[in-house]
This record gives structure tokens, C-alpha cells and sequence, in this order.
């Protein structure tokens, strides 16, 4: 056999793969044994898998950067004139390099985690845990999916990346988000499972774990705002959001690790909920696991779903072998996570806690059957249904509203139990700034249920997040004699996760009014722009100048040149146009948007541009505060950074004791 | 015990669902379209020469909205199409004027001899338009060609047909729009 790229990868991945099963079966028998051997063989294994997968990427790349088009995935994906960053990025343009993108994130946490944790009852099985998901990713990665096929008659070019996919930069980024959110929440599935099989349910594996089940978190929330903005630049229907099984089921590990997140809380600070988290994580995972067999099987029908190809059951199989094995365990250890102590008064941080989950939980469950319903429809009667956006909003919104309700209130309750006194008060400020905030809105004419809530809901929220502040603030600046300013900020770098989570809670604050505004109060017209005549649209007037069409490596783009005047004043000028690929016969539509604080006006062809036509239908959308919740989405990312890095103390404090004391009561 | 039949059965469940999921093969294409009830996307397309005379350069379809229509995309590199073909031509003659026919060229590119190879085979008395960049079919959401759709008077879709249509489909759709 001639060395090549493709033989080359293959190679790697094989040796990969293979190098992952002597780590999962070493560190299994280590970790059953305790021969301490064993386990750190297993340990540095970790290690050689993760430069053995770098191998098989590095592989791919330069077959792609040097358009080998022996290598099946580069004469099926890439294109010799595409731009550089377009063939980096077609690492993950389709099923095969995207796996191979999983895997090799996944060996690269393996690794980090068997270098980095300390030596814990719970870290051989935990790391065993995790080489059996990585051989599995690698066994599709090496056998059933490999990218790596060599080509006995290889092609002189490809066709391209999908159109779709070239048409953004944000493609680069948004599939990578989410790989490290999903490779991010298997950390802490497998150091939940550890803790099933040592007979340790205690906290010590989500204390373990915070960072990294937040940081994974936080990419899936990231991955998933960073889809929808791509979306909305490139789709050209100034929507973000579509309730499409795609997205519906990166949604879905988001709603359960989110209630994930808040609900370890409970079992840290009062030794509850402890059969809530493993299951919550446990269901975390194999919603990843079940998304992807979903999307990537063809199973259900969707408008981005990646054709069916053999690892639809390749993925299955996984699915319930995961299933039945976390799912088994938990059953099989039940006794040791079930809540003994039991709620003390309702009206507390965990009985709040303990709502989270349960609307989270409902959440998923509401997205999960609507996913799926078109499915059981047809299992049952063989009829054909699809299950649109209108289902999706009229079951989850008052759920979202009560989550907005419980984010506000949750945080200002203490444990235990609530005194009446302080709680009165702070719900009179509260409802106070929800009022003020609703009827301000009315006053301004609003009148749809959902965006008047919803700012309602705000202004409660902001309320709330005022009176956390101030409560952890003045006591302290009052102490210490410091002014206030400096007080905040020495509370901000001492108390990060405290401040983290403020943040965060503002950024969802912030997202939720973009959406409301965005959704509720939209207009979204089809205009016939005549060529150098101003037509009225809203506030705005818009005129048509030209039709330009431009030629760059690979691409060619038509579209018109459009003047935007407020006022009689030229405010803007916008250029939608139609973006066509290399050879494929799809175009792209690719809309022109004007972000402003209080709306976008978005302008989208509709219809073809005719240099010998005297005008243009153009589409044009006006999205109240929509780029609100772009903005909202980077202070959510913010906030969760802010969490993550460690608390260090700013010079000694007059009474640090007490202060520490005070933050925590 | 009864824990571990409760995973059991969940898990049994689900699998037994995608299992199905799986073996039904491809997803059948005739999923209801969502436009059905809804007034269809207008568009503004090129008309072919031999329509010039009736239609002018560019048909609008928002221009015949106030009667019947029923709009077919076609390709000429679609089999099917060519077995559909005379159906289409002789529906057309049958309704006159009360029935606007409209054929869509879709889902190919400059293929103006091709398609004129199409309409000439045929003899199409009825206007075609040119969908040069598809944007067209995708506002409709075609699975693929030939696809037709049964449009009223005032402008909504009443049905939508994936596959070639035949003389009684014909018949029995385009009664139901004169009703």
C-alpha cells in the first residue's frame, strides 16, 4: 500500500482507537482492582489517544489545505478555489470530519482530566467512563464513518463545502461551541456514574467537576445563540429560531444541564436532590447522544438535517447502551441516592431550586414530544403531521414566563426556611419594579400578553438583582468604612461565583426582552423597489440605486445597492445580494442589516436580480430590539467566564471573617 | 427490581420507535405543506418567448391573482415531468381562460434550449416562466420535481400534489377550485 494522507489517517485513528480500548479495558481493571499500575497506564494512554486523534486532524487538514483529493472527505466536501479558512473549517462541513472534530476534543478533555485531577477515589472510573464514550466516537470515527477512504480514481476538484456553510464566518465558530459544550457536559456524566459505582453519591464529584460542567455550559449556551445569529444573518427570513428538530435538540441537554447547574446547588449546600442530579446529568448526556442519532439518521425530517448515512444506527445502538447502563446504575444504586431529609418549608432556596427542575424539566419534555410526535404519529396510524413553531409557543411560553418569575425571586430566598418579614419586603420591591416596568409599557401602547409580561417580568427581575446587590454591598462598605464603588468591585473579584451568577441572570434579563420585543412587534413586508424612486417603509425610505454583481475567488454575488433615508437624511446603505458557490447550482441569499439599539431593519431579495428589470422585490424587516439579544448572549458569556476564574483577594480586608460569613448567611 | 424494568421499558420504547424511525426508509415527500390555506409566495419571473405576446417580459403572479390557478414546476432533466406533460396541456385547454395554468422551470440553470426543447415537445399553450436561481421552489418548499399546486382565486393554496399529476387528479383538484 502506497503512503498516502488518506492511508496515513486511517492509520492514526485506528491507532487511536485502538490505544482508547487497552485505556478503557486497563482502566476498567484498574480502577475494579485498585492496582495503581494499571491506572496510570491507562492515565498516560489518555494521552497518546489525544496525540494519536491531533494526528489524524492534522491529517485531515493538510489532505484539505493541499486539496488531496484521493482522501474521499476532501474530494466530497472540498473545492481547490475555496478560501483558506473555508477549507479549515470543512473539517466539520459534514457528518465524518464532524465526528472526527468530536472525537478528538473528546481525547483532548480525556487527557486534561487524567493530567490534571487529583488523585480521588472517584478518578479511574470516571476516566474509564469517558474512554468508553471515546471508543465509541473513535470506533465511528475508524470504522464506520472514516473520512479517511482513499479514492483509486481521484477527482480533479470537489464540489465545496455546502453553500450554507461558506456563506458565514460564524460557521467557523458555531459547530466548535457546541462540540465543546456537548464534550463538556460528558465530564460530569462521567464522574456521576463513578460516584454510582464506588458508592460515593456524596458531592464530591460535582464539586469535581463545577468548572468544567460549567464552562460546558456555557459553550452550549454560546453554540446556540452563535446558531441562531447565524441564522438570522444568512437565512434571510430575520428569524433566529425555528423550533426545528436541529435546533430543537441542542435545545434540549441545554434545558436539562441548565436545571443541572442550578439544582447541584441544593445537594452542596443541604445534601438534597441527590437522585435529581445524577438523573438530570445522566439525561444531559444522552440527549446529546439521542440529538445526534436524531438529526444524523434522517429519522426525523427536518431542513438542516444531515442526510441519512450508515451511523444512524451505529448511534442508536449507543443511545441505548448509554441509556440502559447510566439509567441501570442509577436504578441499581437508588438507595444510596435517594433524599432523606426532606423539604423543610416550601418558601426557601430549594423548594425554588426544586421548581427550577421541575419547569425544566417540563421544558424538555415539551420540546422532546414535539420533536418527536410527527414520528409516533406515523408509528401509530402511518399518518404524515409536522409540529411547527405554534405548538412550540403556545406550550413553552408561560413555562418561560414562569421561569423568568422563579429567577427573580429564587436567589433573594435563603435556605431553609423564609422569614416573612424580609420576604414581604423584598416581594413589595419587586412586584413595585415589575409594575412600574408593565405599565410603563402599557402606557407606551404595548398591548400583546407575552412582550408586556415579559417586561414586566424584566423590571421584577432588575428589581431583584438591585436588592441582591445592595444587600451583599452596603453591609460590607459599612463595615469596612469603604465607599460603595469600592466595596462592589472588591465583592465582585472576592465573591465571583456569587457575582457570576448576577451576571449571568442579567444576560438571560437581557436576551428575554430582545425576544419579546423581536417576536412580538415585528413587520416584515415585500417591497417592489423601482430603480431610483424612494418608497416609504416605516420610519424609513428606501431607494433602490443599482444592481451590482462582484466576482471573487469561488463566489460570485449579485445584488442591489440599497440607500436608506430617515428624515430626508441618508442614514445607511445597505447591500443584500445573492451569493452563488463554485459550482453548485444552490444560491444564497444574504441579507443586509442595519443593527440599532431599538431595531434592525433587514433587507433580503426576494425574487431575482435582472440588470434589464426596472426594479427589485425586496423583503424587508423591521425586528424591534433584536440585536438585544446578541448583546444579552455576550454578558451571558461574560458572567460564566467571570464564574469560572478562581477567586483571589484583593489586598487584606478589614474584616474579612465576618464579611465572609455575612456573603454566605 | 421494578426501577430496572421501568429504565427497561422507557429506553425499550424509545428504541422501538427509532428502529421504526429507521426502517420506513426515506421520509415519504408528501408532507402537508405548511402553505396549504395560506396565500402562496408571489413571485415576478421571465417568461419564455413564446408567451411575450399574452404576458409580457415577466409574469407577476400577483397580477392573476381573482382566478383559479394551478402552478407546475418542472425541470426538463425530470422524467416524470415528461409523463405529466400532456395532462397538464390538455386540463389547460379543456379550462380556457376560467383556469390560469402557470409551468415553473425550476431547479435547473440557463437551460433555455433544454427547456425550450420541453415546451415545444408538448405544445404548451399556457405561459412558463423561468425559475433560473430556484429561489422560487424554495419559497414553495419543493422536495423536488414535478411538484403542482392547486392555488384559489383568492390567492391561497388549496392542495398540493408531490409527484406527476394525471387526467382524473387534474379534473378532480381544479373542480374543487371552481366550487
Amino acid at each position: 500500500m502506497e503512503l498516502s494522507l488518506g492511508t496515513l489517517g486511517s492509520a492514526a485513528a485506528a491507532l487511536a482507537l485502538g490505544l482508547s480500548l487497552y485505556a478503557l479495558v486497563a482502566g476498567t481493571l484498574g480502577a475494579a482492582r485498585r492496582d495503581a499500575r494499571l491506572q496510570t497506564s491507562a492515565r498516560l494512554t489518555a494521552v497518546a489517544v489525544f496525540l494519536a486523534t491531533t494526528t489524524a486532524v492534522l491529517v485531515m487538514q493538510a489532505a484539505l489545505l493541499t486539496d488531496d483529493f484521493s482522501v474521499k472527505y476532501v474530494a466530497e466536501q472540498s473545492r481547490i478555489d475555496a478560501p483558506t479558512w473555508v477549507k479549515v473549517v470543512t473539517l466539520w462541513a459534514a457528518l465524518e470530519g464532524s465526528v472526527l472534530l468530536w472525537a478528538w476534543l473528546l481525547t483532548g478533555y480525556t487527557a486534561a482530566l487524567a493530567m490534571t485531577t487529583p488523585n480521588h477515589a472517584l478518578r479511574a472510573w470516571a476516566l474509564a467512563v469517558m474512554q468508553g464514550v471515546q471508543v465509541f466516537f473513535l470506533g465511528v470515527v475508524a470504522i464506520v464513518a472514516n473520512p479517511f477512504v482513499v479514492l483509486a480514481n481521484p477527482p480533479f476538484d470537489g464540489p465545496g463545502a455546502n453553500p450554507l456553510l461558506q456563506n458565514h464566518w460564524m460557521m467557523a465558530v458555531h459547530p466548535v461551541l457546541m462540540y465543546l459544550g456537548f464534550v463538556g457536559l460528558t465530564v460530569p456524566f462521567a464522574f456521576a456514574m463513578a460516584a454510582l459505582i464506588t458508592r460515593r453519591p456524596g458531592t464530591e464529584w460535582m464539586q469535581l467537576t463545577r468548572r468544567w460542567t460549567l464552562a460546558g455550559w456555557g459553550f452550549l449556551t454560546a453554540a446556540i445563540i452563535a446558531g441562531g445569529w447565524w441564522s438570522y444573518e444568512v437565512l434571510g427570513w430575520g428569524g433566529y429560531w425555528a423550533w426545528d428538530p436541529v435546533e430543537n435538540v441542542s435545545f434540549m441537554p441545554w434545558l436539562t444541564a441548565t436545571a443541572f447547574i442550578h439544582s447541584v446547588q441544593v445537594q452542596e449546600r443541604r445534601r438534597m436532590l441527590k437522585s435529581w442530579n445524577v438523573l438530570l446529568i445522566v439525561l444531559t448526556f444522552s440527549l446529546t447522544i439521542l440529538g445526534t442519532f436524531l438529526t444524523r439518521s434522517g429519522v426525523v425530517s427536518s431542513v438542516h438535517a444531515f442526510g441519512d448515512g450508515p451511523v444512524g444506527p451505529v448511534f442508536l445502538a449507543f443511545f441505548v447502551l448509554v441509556a440502559l447502563f447510566s439509567l441501570g446504575l442509577v436504578a441499581w444504586r437508588w438507595d444510596q441516592v435517594r433524599d432523606r431529609a426532606e423539604l423543610d418549608a416550601a418558601v426557601s432556596r430549594e423548594g425554588a431550586f426544586l421548581l427550577v427542575n421541575v419547569l425544566f424539566l417540563a421544558l424538555t419534555f415539551t420540546v422532546l414530544i414535539g420533536t418527536l410526535f410527527p414520528l409516533i404519529v406515523e408509528a401509530v396510524d402511518g399518518a404524515r403531521v409536522t409540529v411547527g413553531a405554534p405548538f412550540f409557543d403556545v406550550v413553552s411560553l408561560p413555562m418561560w414566563m414562569l421561569v423568568l418569575l422563579l429567577m427573580g425571586i429564587g436567589p433573594l430566598l435563603p435556605w431553609r426556611k423564609a422569614e416573612t418579614q424580609s420576604l414581604t419586603r423584598n416581594l413589595a420591591w419587586m412586584l413595585a419594579g415589575g409594575g412600574l416596568a408593565a405599565g410603563a409599557a402599557l402606557a407606551f401602547g404595548l398591548r400583546e400578553v407575552y412582550p408586556v409580561l415579559t417586561i414586566g417580568l424584566a423590571g421584577w427581575n432588575l428589581t431583584s438583582l438591585a436588592l441582591l446587590l445592595a444587600g451583599a454591598v452596603v453591609p460590607r462598605a459599612r463595615l469596612t468604612g469603604r465607599s460603595l464603588a469600592s466595596a462592589s468591585v472588591r465583592y465582585a473579584f472576592e465573591q465571583r461565583r456569587k457575582v457570576g451568577s448576577m451576571i449571568v441572570h442579567f444576560g438571560v434579563v437581557v436576551v428575554a426582552l430582545g425576544i419579546a420585543g423581536s417576536s412580538g412587534y415585528r413587520t416584515d413586508v415585500q417591497l417592489r423597489l423601482p430603480y431610483g424612486e424612494r418608497v416609504a417603509f416605516n420610519q424609513y425610505e428606501l431607494q433602490a440605486l443599482a444592481p451590482f454583481s462582484e466576482r471573487t475567488a469561488g463566489r460570485v454575488s449579485v445584488g442591489v445597492e440599497v440607500a436608506v433615508f430617515q428624515a430626508g437624511r441618508q442614514v445607511d446603505l445597505l447591500r443584500p445580494h445573492i451569493n452563488a458557490f463554485g459550482t453548485s447550482s444552490m444560491t444564497v441569499p444574504t441579507a443586509a442589516v442595519r443593527y440599532t439599539p431599538g431595531h434592525d431593519l433587514y433587507l433580503s431579495i426576494a425574487g431575482a436580480v435582472d440588470p434589464r428589470a426596472d426594479a427589485v422585490i425586496i423583503r424587508v424587516i423591521q425586528s424591534p430590539l433584536i440585536t438585544w439579544i446578541w448583546i444579552g448572549a455576550v454578558i451571558l458569556a461574560l458572567g460564566t467566564v467571570w464564574t469560572l476564574v478562581p477567586a483571589r483577594s484583593l489586598g487584606p480586608a478589614t474584616a474579612p471573617a465576618a464579611a465572609g460569613q455575612r456573603a454566605r448567611a | 427490581m421494578r426501577r430496572v424494568a421501568l429504565v427497561v421499558a422507557i429506553v425499550g420504547g424509545l428504541s422501538a420507535l427509532f428502529v421504526f424511525g429507521l426502517l420506513r426508509g426515506a421520509p415519504d415527500r408528501n408532507v402537508p405543506s405548511n402553505l396549504l390555506g395560506r396565500p402562496v409566495p408571489t413571485f415576478v419571473l421571465p417568461v419564455y418567448e413564446r408567451y411575450l405576446a399574452d404576458f409580457g417580459p415577466r409574469l407577476s403572479l400577483a397580477d392573476h391573482v381573482g382566478r383559479p390557478m394551478v402552478i407546475n414546476f418542472w425541470a426538463s432533466w425530470c422524467g416524470p415531468c415528461y409523463v405529466e406533460a400532456p395532462h397538464l396541456e390538455a386540463a389547460h385547454r379543456r379550462y380556457g381562460d376560467e383556469v390560469l395554468f402557470i409551468g415553473v422551470q425550476t431547479q435547473e440553470r440557463d437551460a433555455r434550449v433544454a427547456g425550450r426543447a420541453f415546451i415545444e415537445r408538448f405544445d404548451f399553450t399556457f405561459p412558463n416562466v423561468i425559475d433560473d436561481d430556484s429561489r422560487v421552489s424554495i419559497a414553495y418548499g419543493l422536495f423536488g420535481v414535478p411538484e403542482t399546486f392547486f392555488v384559489h382565486a383568492d390567492g391561497t393554496l388549496d392542495h398540493k400534489h408531490v409527484g406527476p399529476v394525471d387526467a382524473r387528479l387534474l379534473t378532480e383538484r381544479v373542480e374543487a377550485l371552481r366550487r
